[in-house]
C-alpha cells in the first residue's frame, strides 16, 4: 500500500495519514470548518474515528482558538481549511492563541495558490507562506508529493509546537517513495549542477525538475534544491550551492514578496550576495483561471523557469 | 425595477434563469449550483419589484444597494444584472473562463452592478452595516439589502454585525437569510444548531420576519414590511430549497459545488432541470 500512495489524491493521503496518527496517539484530532470533504477527511477520518473528528462549522477563527484550547489540554489538533481561511483570515487567532501562547496546533492550508483555480481571486491565496514565515514560533512546510506529505504529517505529530503546512489537494506526480524521511530545515538536492541554483518548494517542485532536466539537455547544469521546510530554512545548503554556482533562481506558487524567494534573498544578501531572480506572482491578487493561464500571465511556467535559469547562468558571479 | 408583476411571466423567467445558471456552471466545469438556485425568486423580486437601480449608471448614488454576502451564489446575481441590462447576456457564458469579467464569487471590481466584493463568508453583513450607516449619516434615502447564508451564519462576524446594526438602529438595512437548511458538509442543524434562529436575531434588536423564499407574493410583501420597519434593522428568514429546480441534487449536500468533468455530466445536470430554456448566448 505504502508504495502506491502517488496514485491517490493528496487530500486522501492526508485523511489516511491522520487515521494512522490517531491510531498511534489518541490525542491527535482532526478539526474542520465545513470543508471536510474538500480536505479529504470526510468520510475517511469522520467515519473511522468520529470521536477524534470535530467539524466546527464555517467559523475558522473559532476553529483555531478551539484548537489552542484543545492543545492546552494535551490534544494535538490538525485544523484545516482553504489556505486563505487557514492563514490570513485567522492570522490574529494564530498569532495569539497558537504562536504566542506556543500551543501545539497544526494548521493545514488546502488548495494553495493557483490550485484554488475555479474559486478565484477571493480564495486564491499567494501570501500564506510569507505571513506564516513572519510568525515567531511557527514552522512552515510545503510538501510536494504524497510521500513527503505523509512524512511531514508524521513529523508534525511528533514535534511539539505550532506548524503551518500547505496541502495540495489533487494527485501529484511522484517525486519520492516510501523510504523518504522528512528532516526539518533540510533542503533536498533534487539535481546537482554547477551552472545555476534553482530553489523550489511544494507545488512548483515537479515543474522545477522538468525545467532542470530540459536545461541539462541544453548543457546547463542546474543545482536544484527542493525546500519542503520554508521555515526554518536550510541556509547552509543554499549558501554552499550559491557559492558554487554564483547565481540563484527561486520559484514558488506564491507572491514573490516574503515567501520562498524572500527567505532565499534574506539569507544570500547576508551570507553570499549573488544575482537572484524570483519567480512567482509579482505582488498581485489571484483570479478565477486555469493554472496555465496564471503561469503564463505571471511568468512562472516551465519555460519561464528555464529562461530565468539561462539568464542567471549568464549573469552569475564568476 | 419594473412595476408590473405577472405571475406566469415571472414563473417562466425563474425557470429560465435556473436553466441558464446550470448551463453556465456546467460549461465552467464546476461551480456553486445549489446556493444560487435557492435564491432565484428572492433576487428576482429584489431587482424586478423592489430595488431602485439604473443599469445605465450602475454607480448611481441614489440606487438601492445589495450585498450578496454568500458570494459563491454570484451566478444568480449575474443573471439578474444581465437581464436588467447592466451588461450583455453574452458575458454569462464566460463564467470562470480565463480572463472573464464574471468570476465565481461576486466581484464589484469587474461586474457592473455588483455593489460589494464577497467570497470570504461572514463579511458582507458588516459591509452592509457600514454602507447603511454612511447613508444615514449623509441623509440619503436609499436602502441597503444584504443576503447571507444559513451556513454562513456560523461565522461570528455576522453576530458582531448584528449587534452593531441593532445598537445603531439601522432601519435602512434589510437582511435576508437564505435558509435552505444546508451548508457544505451537512444539513445546518446537524452540523451546528442555528435554531431558534428568529429568536437569535430578535435578541440582537432586529425586527424578524419569516417567509417562503419561493413564493412571489410572500417574498414581496415581506420585503415591503421589512422596509417599513422604523427604529430597527430587519431580518427576513427566507425558507428555501437548495438547488431548487434541479431534481438530481435538489435538497442534497452534493448540490453545493457540482463537478462537471465531461459531456455526460453536463447532459446529466441539464436533463435534470425541471424546465428547459433557450440560452441567451
Ligand atoms: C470564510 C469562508 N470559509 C469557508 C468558505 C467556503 N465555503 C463556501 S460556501 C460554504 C458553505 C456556506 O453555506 P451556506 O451559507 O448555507 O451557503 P448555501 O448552502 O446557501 O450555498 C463554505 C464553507 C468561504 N467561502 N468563506
Amino acid at each position: 500500500m505504502e508504495n502506491t500512495l502517488h496514485n491517490k489524491e493528496m487530500r486522501f493521503v492526508y485523511g489516511e495519514t491522520l487515521n494512522e496518527l490517531i491510531e498511534q496517539n489518541p490525542n491527535v484530532m482532526c478539526l474542520e470548518a465545513d470543508l471536510s470533504k474538500a480536505s479529504g477527511t470526510n468520510p475517511t477520518v469522520s467515519s473511522k474515528h468520529p470521536a477524534n473528528f470535530l467539524n466546527i462549522g464555517v467559523a475558522e477563527a473559532n476553529m483555531i482558538s478551539i484548537g489552542a484550547g484543545l492543545a492546552s489540554e494535551g490534544k494535538i489538533p490538525f485544523c484545516a481549511s482553504f489556505t486563505c481561511f487557514a492563514s490570513r483570515r485567522v492570522y490574529d487567532q494564530i498569532t495569539i492563541s497558537v504562536a504566542y501562547a506556543n500551543m501545539n496546533v497544526k494548521i493545514v492550508g488546502t488548495a494553495p495558490g493557483v490550485t484554488a483555480g475555479p474559486n478565484g481571486g477571493t480564495h486564491m491565496c499567494f501570501q500564506d507562506l510569507a505571513i506564516m514565515r513572519a510568525m515567531p514560533n511557527m514552522t512552515v512546510l510545503s510538501p510536494c508529493d504524497c510521500y513527503e506529505l505523509r512524512a511531514c504529517l508524521h513529523w508534525m505529530a511528533a514535534h511539539r509546537g505550532p506548524v503551518y503546512m500547505q496541502l495540495i489537494r489533487m494527485k501529484q506526480p511522484q517525486v519520492f517513495d516510501s523510504t523518504y524521511r522528512f528532516a526539518p530545515c533540510k533542503a533536498v538536492h533534487m539535481r546537482r549542477g554547477n551552472d545555476v541554483t534553482l530553489v523550489s518548494t511544494g507545488y512548483m517542485t515537479p515543474f522545477a525538475m522538468q525545467a532542470a532536466d530540459e536545461l541539462a539537455k541544453d548543457g546547463i547544469a542546474v543545482d536544484l534544491l527542493h525546500c519542503p521546510s520554508v521555515k526554518p530554512f536550510d541556509a547552509e545548503t543554499l549558501v554552499a550551492s550559491a557559492n558554487r554556482t554564483g547565481g540563484v533562481v527561486t520559484v514558488e506558487n506564491q507572491n514573490i514578496l516574503g515567501g520562498l524567494g524572500g527567505a532565499v534573498c534574506e539569507i544570500l544578501s547576508e551570507q553570499c550576495p549573488v544575482p537572484v531572480k524570483r519567480l512567482g506572482v509579482p505582488d498581485q491578487f489571484g483570479e478565477v483561471a486555469t493554472e496555465a493561464y496564471l503561469f503564463e500571465k505571471h511568468g512562472f511556467s516551465v519555460q519561464h523557469i528555464k529562461q530565468a535559469c539561462r539568464d542567471i547562468a549568464a549573469r552569475r558571479r564568476k | 425595477m419594473t412595476e408590473k408583476f405577472d405571475q406566469e411571466q415571472f414563473d417562466q423567467m425563474a425557470a429560465e434563469w435556473r436553466y441558464i445558471m446550470t448551463d453556465m456552471i456546467c460549461r465552467a466545469g464546476s461551480g456553486h449550483l445549489g446556493g444560487a438556485l435557492s435564491l432565484v425568486e428572492i433576487v428576482m423580486t429584489l431587482y424586478y419589484r423592489v430595488m431602485r437601480t439604473d443599469p445605465k449608471n450602475p454607480r448611481w448614488d441614489e440606487r438601492d444597494r445589495l450585498v450578496l454576502s454568500k458570494g459563491h451564489a454570484a451566478p444568480v446575481l449575474y443573471l439578474a444584472l444581465a437581464y436588467q441590462n447592466f451588461f450583455p447576456t453574452s458575458w454569462l457564458k464566460t463564467l470562470n473562463a480565463d480572463g472573464t469579467k464574471l468570476p465565481s464569487h461576486a466581484d464589484a471590481r469587474f461586474v457592473p452592478g455588483v455593489d460589494m466584493t464577497t467570497g470570504s463568508l461572514g463579511q458582507g453583513l458588516s459591509c452592509a452595516c457600514g454602507a447603511a450607516y454612511a447613508a444615514r449619516m449623509d441623509g440619503k434615502k436609499h436602502r441597503v439589502f444584504c443576503i447571507i447564508g444559513d451556513g454562513e451564519s456560523n461565522e461570528g462576524q455576522n453576530w458582531e454585525a448584528a449587534m452593531f446594526a441593532g445598537h445603531h438602529k439601522l432601519d435602512n438595512l434589510v437582511a435576508i437569510t437564505d435558509y435552505n437548511k444546508l451548508q457544505i458538509d451537512d444539513f445546518t442543524e446537524k452540523l451546528l444548531t442555528l435554531e431558534p434562529l428568529c429568536d437569535k436575531w430578535r435578541s440582537f434588536g432586529w425586527e424578524v420576519f419569516e417567509t417562503d423564499g419561493h413564493d412571489w407574493d410572500a417574498i414581496y410583501d415581506t420585503i415591503n414590511a421589512a422596509i417599513a420597519v422604523r427604529g430597527k434593522p430587519a431580518m427576513i428568514i427566507a425558507h428555501t430549497i437548495k438547488a431548487k429546480g434541479c431534481c438530481l441534487v435538489e435538497n442534497k449536500p452534493e448540490s453545493h459545488n457540482i463537478k462537471v468533468p465531461d459531456q455526460a455530466a453536463y447532459d446529466k445536470f441539464l436533463n435534470a432541470m425541471n424546465t428547459k430554456a433557450t440560452l441567451p448566448y
